[in-house]
């Protein structure tokens, strides 16, 4: 299994990467507004009423460029796999190398499936 | 906590001539500043990894309609949910500051004939495009715009 995740290496860090950097980008305003914000009453709740929310995802950009659901693809998918890199970084820091290559297909599986459900989600709108 | 990972790890593959003493990680390897650090960055991952799945939630709420968007949205306003989405803010803002600090330095010295800007210039870059998308999605997703 660990020849297997070597062999995919380059689409892991790929994905890990922009995870980190394209994730923690998106991440940070939805974070704020939808679990903070709103949440705490600090915003009307009727900023992301269901309408405006799904206007909002389902918006595109000249009627051609679907702008909504592709931040929302990669607002879903990408952290996924920064997720997954990370805790098998983390499985191994605290001992856990004879276990990688389990551990590793198991992490980057259920990154895998989250991100296939994620799309079906977006692309359902 | 305190059962080293590898303490071979860095010996010899032959025994020396002089005895040594075996190599030994200290119990609070973990909690010295650098690899602390590198472990709760490491540890974000879990939080990017339970915001996705919560994320992925919502939006399959809000394909289904406006009861199970309103349920999701009520649900959200537990302290339970609060006290996740602070961690969720504290890590992401952690990840970015270290992984930009990092970005600068893992860039290659060119490209072909292009060299990359120095590197504090590649850090302000980051910084003002994180905070630029950030306050564009904060301002639409708060109904400030659009």
């Amino acid at each position: 299994m660990r020849a297997f995740l070597l062999k995919i290496e380059p689409l892991i860090w790929l994905m890990f990467g922009q995870g980190i950097l394209i994730g923690t980008m998106l991440l940070t305003g939805w974070i704020l507004v939808v679990g903070l914000l709103i949440p705490l009453g600090m915003v009307d709740a009727s900023a992301l009423s269901y309408d405006r929310a799904y206007a909002l995802a389902t918006a595109s950009l000249f009627g051609v460029i679907p702008v909504g659901k592709l931040v929302l693809a990669a607002l879903l998918v990408l952290p996924l796999w920064k997720g997954a890199h990370h805790v098998r970084s983390l499985h191994v820091d605290f001992g856990g190398a004879e276990r990688d290559g389990i551990v590793g297909m198991l992490l980057y599986g259920v990154a895998l499936v989250g991100s296939i459900v994620g799309i079906l989600a977006v692309v359902g709108l | 906590m305190s059962r080293p990972a590898h303490p071979h790890a860095m010996a010899p593959h032959t025994p020396g001539r002089t005895r040594t003493a075996p190599p030994q990680m200290p119990s609070t390897w973990w909690s010295a500043p650098r690899i602390r650090n590198y472990l709760l960055f490491d540890a974000t991952g879990i939080v990017y990894y339970l915001i996705s799945f919560l994320a992925i939630g919502m939006v399959q709420a809000l394909a289904r309609g406006p009861e199970s968007w309103e349920a999701v949205m009520t649900r959200l306003r537990h302290p339970a949910y609060i006290a996740f989405h602070v961690l969720c803010l504290v890590s992401v803002v952690f990840v970015a500051v270290r992984f930009f600090s990092l970005f600068p330095k893992a860039q290659p010295k060119a490209i072909g004939p292009i060299k990359p800007p120095p590197g504090p210039v590649i850090h302000a870059m980051l910084y003002v495009v994180w905070l630029g998308i950030t306050a564009i999605m904060t301002a639409i997703l708060a109904g400030v715009i659009f």
